[in-house]
């Protein structure tokens, strides 16, 4: 349902999102059979596409050509990818979306290795674009992506972080690579300055809506509809929107210190999800995403007049009220 | 060129490595990056011979020696205990240098060099993970080697035109990495040749290897020492060269 709620949404750049998805394809051909083997798997794997959407309708207020834009289009869907792949091993998951991962078809070599050719090959591919800017700014993204996973790290079972500490954490986790999706797209097409300041801007606002949606769906929805445990996260240590807002909660902190010392027992989990799921935690961090989608909504206002905006508009909704 | 200014031109580069690759929360988990000497010698060494590094040509000899650090931390990452704090910051310690190089490059808009370099890890990607590929022969594997100990290298010196110096450049390395294989071996320890026939199934047992290993390097020190006599070179280069080789 929500698969092909998207679809719809895709439907004006349809024929241009398979080009991406065959140049992804043909870009991570390989010499090597396991290299191949798990990139295949990966794309098998899906996944929304968010980031080359973002990049093919931003650019669509510049000079649009998808010959060029598969330029950037394609690099950032596999830096995307790689960082997954590496996720994995840092997080010793053994599933995503469902599927096994690369570390557990294999082990944790090989999803390094794995890691490495493609963020090779992400590069290799946009060193097609000469401009400076854009490789400055995807440089930038790249290294702020993984200081936001080591914030992560850092800030795992602390209890004591504010509200602050966590936007921070998902911006660079997050919303820096939908922001730059945008901006890159727009810079690569040549848009002007005023239209690259405000879509990148509804891109970091788009990015943060969509983080804590995912964050409140850790709790919300279905083992099945998440392809995990539900409050995975939490048993992870990592400290998401709606714990913050309740982890005052008498009836919380019994969970909480036990997700710290020895890890929570299946009941306990259900029990763990049944309090978060009934308090206005949810509600509220609903809220939050809800005014970061009204900042994304007001900056696709200020964008000049073109029949994207509807498209803009849509996708940021779509992200933001989806249910899993 | 004398001995004093070949080790001054190593520390040099090395320390501004760890210069760009400074991260507080890195460095007090996971430690300072590994930084080979013979690496370092290398990725310098044409420059050495010539003309000296300017800063632009400085700063891309940082970044293959920060993308180098990179790879190599990832060599790092365990099979077991892979939800330590040291394991997850080592996986991302490596992402942070590889980002870290790209951002070097991108600000001194050498797109040529990150395009090379790219294409560099992929291939040397494509040589790691041949580990865990089979049927493969001991030529195979030793040119495994001298892909993951030379290729960004070899790249760095094409888009400086120092391209007579390839053959040299890989000789030397692969020799070096051969005699540390050997080493590791005739410590009772697995490098990445007894594992890759390990994992391959083939029977060759550690004493065939130490004897196989021995003849591989005689023969490449013999080709390389041909190379050094046909190649013009400074004398205290060819010395340092002599002294990495015999570790």
């Amino acid at each position: 349902m929500e698969k092909m709620k998207l679809k719809m949404l895709y439907a004006d750049i349809k024929s241009d999102i398979e080009i991406i998805e065959n140049e992804l394809e043909q870009a991570l051909n390989s010499s090597s059979h396991i290299l191949n083997n798990a990139s295949i798997y990966l794309l098998q794997g899906g996944g929304k596409r968010i980031r080359p959407v973002f990049v093919l309708l931003s650019a669509k207020f510049g000079d649009y050509n998808i010959e060029r834009m598969k330029n950037i289009a394609v690099p950032l869907e596999l830096i995307h990818m790689g960082s997954l792949v590496h996720d994995d091993v840092i997080d010793d998951s053994d599933m995503r979306r469902g599927r096994e991962t690369v570390k557990s078809q294999y082990n944790n070599r090989v999803a390094m290795y794995t890691g490495n050719f493609i963020f090779g090959k992400a590069l290799q591919y946009v060193t097609d674009i000469e401009d400076p800017r854009v490789h400055r700014i995807l440089a930038e993204t790249m290294v702020e992506l993984v200081n936001g996973e080591v914030i992560q790290i850092e800030d795992k079972f602390r209890l004591d972080q504010h509200l602050k500490d966590y936007f921070r954490r998902i911006k660079r986790k997050t919303a820096l690579l939908i922001e730059s999706s945008c901006e890159l797209g727009a810079v690569v097409s040549g848009a002007d300055e005023k239209t690259i300041r405000h879509l990148k801007r509804y891109g970091y606002f788009v990015g943060m809506s969509f983080q804590i949606v995912d964050d409140i769906l850790d709790f919300t929805a279905t083992d099945k509809q998440l392809g995990k445990p539900a409050g995975s996260d939490l048993l992870q240590g990592n400290v998401t929107l709606p714990i913050l807002l309740m982890k005052d909660d008498p009836m919380l902190a019994p969970y909480l210190e036990k997700v710290a010392s020895h890890g929570l027992t299946e009941q306990e989990r259900l029990e763990m999800l049944a309090l978060v799921r009934k308090s206005t935690a949810i509600k509220e961090a609903t809220k939050i995403s809800n005014l970061y989608l009204q900042k994304a909504l007001r900056e696709v206002e200020a964008l000049p007049n073109h029949p994207m905006k509807k498209k803009l508009r849509d996708i940021a909704l779509y992200m933001g009220k989806r249910k899993s | 060129m004398s001995a004093t200014s070949i080790t001054q031109a190593i520390n040099t580069l090395q320390s501004n490595i760890l210069q760009h690759v400074h991260h507080r929360a890195l460095l007090q988990n996971v430690g300072q990056p590994t930084l080979q000497q013979e690496q370092l010698f290398f990725i310098q060494f044409p420059f050495l011979n010539e003309t000296p590094m300017n800063d632009e040509q400085m700063k891309s000899a940082v970044a293959v020696g920060v993308v180098h650090a990179s790879l190599l931390e990832h060599e790092n990452v365990k099979e077991t205990e892979s939800t330590s704090k040291q394991q997850q910051l080592t996986v991302l310690s490596g992402d942070y240098y590889s980002g870290r190089y790209y951002q070097i490059l991108a600000h001194t808009g050498n797109i040529a060099l990150i395009q090379k370099l790219s294409q560099g890890i992929v291939e040397r990607c494509e040589h790691q993970v041949r580990i865990y590929e089979q049927s493969h022969t001991l030529e195979d594997w030793i040119d495994s080697l001298t892909v993951i100990e030379s290729k960004l290298i070899e790249q760095f010196y094409v888009v400086y035109n120092f391209t007579t110096y390839i053959e040299l450049m890989k000789q030397s390395l692969t020799v070096i990495r051969l005699q540390k294989e050997l080493n590791t071996l005739q410590q009772g320890q697995s490098g990445f040749l007894y594992k890759a026939f390990l994992l391959d199934g083939q029977a060759f047992s550690r004493d065939a290897l130490i004897e196989a290993l021995q003849q591989q390097i005689q023969q490449r020190n013999e080709q390389l020492q041909e190379l050094l006599n046909n190649t013009k070179i400074d004398e205290e280069l060819k010395q340092t060269i002599a002294q990495l080789i015999a570790i």
